[in-house]
């Protein structure tokens, strides 16, 4: 029990920190980053994210996302979200398209548990293997279904893994939206669309991949909101990589974003591009996450490299950009000397695209795509979703889907003068 | 009723010392000029030619109302379908400031009296330090406050034009500090402080330069002018640079320079009364962005792109400390006035942004600002202090000390 005279102690240099030279910290007064929870601070959600990709199971598993090439099962990566339903149940969300990897580590030598595991988001078309003693199992995919159930079990010292990657042919496609907001009706339509580009793109030997969202998920940051997008998104037969933007994030309690769709700071890698989703639901990145640009920005041997992200980085004279400006100055900086093919936001309802910003001798080409079903005023909205085609040399070629509304016949908006609408 | 809550809102009573005599000799002084029917329409007292303080903060009350209202309204019923939103921000911002300054203007002008144009009113300093702070709480991290070298010599052309150089040297007094709070990180061994290593520092150095021309319009402007107050055309070309040094974990330090360019920056003041005045500036901004490789110290130099819309507004209000005779009879060694400035500045350049629930990412920050003058009698320079707060991803405190310097040539209004 502390005595009087050290909490006048205490008390006396947490004033003498407040009110001498401002800015100095006060060891006296700090505490660890989020040791009292604020979630629309930025770092808080890293802290969130991280730790809502490994779960301790109640039979004494310990289960962590792992960076794909990961072979120890030391650290984790935040790839994911894991959860816990029931003994033994577990719920495992990968983040987005490409390859994963999932450790399964006993924290006993006495543990013998069999776990449930259903694993979602994982693209049908991509080989999923358990390893098993002496060899690897294959967990089959449901035609149509980014959803798969296995069995596992787990006794011993023995690590095991659950590791899959999508083989990929020369030509693919990815889709990108944000902003669904108060209009999950209308995503729904986008949805619809998209199964059937799928189908269409699938049979021409260019498949879909994964439909990439900028944020903007909800209207009021709640759970009911988040749950609505569920199944809507498993009806999709290709992955979803999602990241969170400024109406997901600003209700402070709790993590509502990252508990439904794990995390909002991430890269994947599929087929030949890498993409780096930043959360800048907050108007900025989190410090921890500017100083991890180079990281998520590495593209390794693919040939593509996007950036995604919600607050547009270069807003132009939209009105919608970053509370930060000089972060959102670096992270250009750092898409620029990333090479970055392509910067994807959304935030702005509406569809933008700005050819040639100037970063130092490097011209970045962003789009605004916050065409998900959010509110965009009077007149006949713009919705739909920006169709991404790789693999014709290195250029990425960007075109427009339009979704029109319920009720309306016929496109509501017409080809931007640098961005065309798709021909099919 | 309606008259007298009216007449409370417009009227601008006798200064406090005016009403004691009046007070104390039970004779009602004589009304102002300039009433008609109502005591709310009058002059200002002591006010020579005519300025109607109470209709012109309703005026500037309302106005600010329209295009705050208006604008959010418009923002909102237009979407984003207007691709150019960032004029109706700006409309928002500023409409706020106007409205807020009028019923602040109104509440100052009830409790402090609005009296003459004082003689030594608050102004930019010659020659002053500022320091900005907003401290950090978070084990491990350092946040040292910038510390900022300004100059503001005048040059007055005439009796209502003037010039002002605005220059500025700023920089962060230390290295920023941040931790990387990834709990799979955590290592006591790695830390300087708690248990989360360090992964972002950066240091700053930046510049300010900017010329302020500021004109008088003649007043009134028209013959059967309504007498609101005189008002003024600025222009104010800037330029404001920054330099970060960004070093990031492992990967190492670049260089990045961020530039503002506002080559066509013009504003007006509206003086309110002959103690309030309203200043708004709002121009198109130019942003170039030049960086280095890793540990490179050569810049990649950037052309400008277009950036979002720049503007100001302020609302300031004359405070006399030592407008009245000691209580002791004994002649006052200095004279004191003071001034409380509210605005917003919509650029997020700085680095602050005011948001609120999940309107984020759309508004520059708030500043709220007490400066007092300090002239010892018959001294020719003056000295100034001031504190104020910026308002956005959180608040910083601000601090200036400076010194008061005859103008380079002719005297101020």
């Amino acid at each position: 029990m502390m005595s009087r005279g050290s909490v006048d102690l205490w008390v006396s240099r947490c004033r003498l920190a407040l009110f001498t030279a401002a800015g100095a910290t006060s060891h006296a007064c700090a505490q660890p980053e989020c040791a009292s929870p604020d979630y629309a601070n930025p770092e808080c959600r890293v802290i969130a994210e991280n730790e809502l990709a490994r779960l301790l199971t109640g039979a004494g598993v310990e289960v962590r996302f792992q960076e794909p090439t990961a072979r120890t099962a030391a650290t984790w990566a935040a790839t994911g979200l894991a959860r816990e339903s029931a003994p033994g149940a577990l719920s495992l969300r990968v983040a987005g398209p490409g390859a994963f990897a999932v450790s399964f580590e006993p924290t006993r030598p006495d543990v013998d548990a069999s776990l449930e595991i259903t694993l979602d988001n994982v693209d049908p078309a991509a080989s999923v293997v358990v390893d098993e003693l002496g060899g690897e199992r294959e967990v089959p995919a449901v035609a149509g279904s980014t959803r798969r159930t296995v069995t596992l079990d787990v006794a011993g010292p023995a690590v095991r893994w659950i590791r899959g990657a999508r083989p990929c042919p020369p030509r693919y496609r990815l889709a990108v939206t944000a902003d669904i907001q108060t209009n999950p009706w209308q995503f729904e339509r986008i949805v619809d669309r998209l199964i059937a580009e799928a189908a269409d793109a699938e049979a021409a030997g260019e498949p879909l991949v994964g439909l990439v969202i900028a944020g903007d998920l909800s209207e009021a940051s709640r759970d009911d909101e988040f749950e609505t997008l569920a199944p809507i998104f498993a009806r999709l037969p290709f992955p979803v990589a999602v990241t969170a933007g400024n109406h997901d994030i600003y209700r402070p309690l709790h993590p509502q974003y990252n508990r439904n769709f794990g995390p909002g700071n991430y890269a994947f890698a599929v087929c030949d591009v890498h993409v780096a989703m930043l959360d800048s639901g907050s108007g900025t990145i989190a410090r921890s996450v500017q100083a991890r640009l180079p990281e998520l920005l590495d593209r390794g041997e693919r040939a593509h490299l996007l950036a995604v992200m919600h607050h547009p980085p270069y807003p132009g004279i939209t009105g919608s950009g970053w509370s930060r400006e000089d972060t959102a100055a670096q992270a250009l900086v750092e898409f620029a000397a990333a090479d970055v093919d392509l910067v994807l936001a959304g935030h702005n309802h509406a569809l933008h695209d700005f050819p040639s910003i100037d970063v130092g001798d490097a011209v970045l080409r962003e789009i605004i795509v916050g065409t998900g079903g959010a509110y965009q005023g009077v007149g006949v909205p713009r919705y739909g979703y920006l169709r991404l085609r790789f693999g014709d040399g290195d250029d990425i070629q960007p075109c427009f889907v339009e979704v029109e509304p319920a009720g309306l016949d016929g496109p509501a908006g017409e080809s931007l003068r640098t961005l065309e609408y798709c021909a099919d | 009723m309606p008259t007298l809550v009216l007449g409370s809102v417009l009227g601008s009573p006798a200064p406090l010392h005016a009403r004691g005599r009046e007070a104390r000799s039970g004779v009602a002084a004589s009304k102002p000029a300039g009433c008609g029917r109502f005591d709310a329409l009058c002059c200002a007292p002591g006010v020579e030619p005519c300025v109607r303080p109470g209709p012109a903060r309703v005026l500037l009350l309302s106005l600010g109302a329209i295009a705050g209202a208006g604008a959010a309204g418009l923002l909102f019923a237009l979407g984003d379908r207007l691709s150019n939103g960032d004029a109706g921000t700006l409309l928002v911002g500023g409409g706020a400031v106007a409205g807020a300054g009028a019923l602040l203007g109104i509440l100052a002008a009830r409790t402090l009296g609005d009296g003459p144009t004082l003689e030594d009113r608050v102004r930019r300093e010659t020659l002053g330090l500022a320091m900005t702070g907003a401290g950090t709480r978070v084990l491990g991290e350092r946040s040292p406050p910038s510390m900022s070298l300004r100059v503001g010599p005048t040059l007055w052309l005439d009796a209502r034009s003037r010039l002002r150089l605005l220059g500025e040297v700023t920089g962060l007094l230390g290295a920023e500090r941040h931790v990387d709070p990834r709990p799979q990180l955590a290592d006591a061994g790695a830390a300087g402080s708690g248990t989360q290593p360090g992964t972002l520092a950066r240091r700053r150095l930046g510049f300010a330069l900017g010329l302020d021309f500021a004109v008088g319009l003649p007043y009134p402007v028209l013959r059967r002018s309504a007498r609101l107050g005189p008002t003024e055309l600025r222009y104010r070309p800037e330029v404001q640079y920054r330099r970060d040094w960004i070093t990031m974990g492992d990967a190492g330090t670049r260089i990045v320079e961020h530039t503002m360019l506002l080559p066509l920056l013009v504003g007006a003041r509206w003086h309110v009364s002959p103690r309030q005045r309203f200043t708004f500036y709002v121009g198109p901004r130019f942003d170039i962005i030049s960086y280095s490789s890793l540990d490179g110290r050569k810049l990649s130099r950037g052309k400008p792109n277009v950036a979002p819309i720049y503007g100001e507004a302020w609302y300031d209000i004359d405070v006399p400390l030592t407008e009245h005779p000691r209580r002791d009879g004994a002649t006052r060694r200095a004279k004191t006035t003071a001034m409380l400035s509210v605005g917003y500045v919509h650029s997020r350049f700085g680095g602050r942004g005011f948001n609120f629930g999940p309107v984020i990412g759309f508004l520059g920050p708030i500043h709220a600002e007490w400066t007092v003058r300090v002239r010892p009698v018959g001294a020719k320079a003056a000295a100034q202090f001031g504190a104020g707060v910026v308002i956005g991803n959180g608040y910083a405190v601000t601090g200036t000390v400076g010194a008061v310097l005859p103008s380079l040539r002719g005297r101020s209004r």
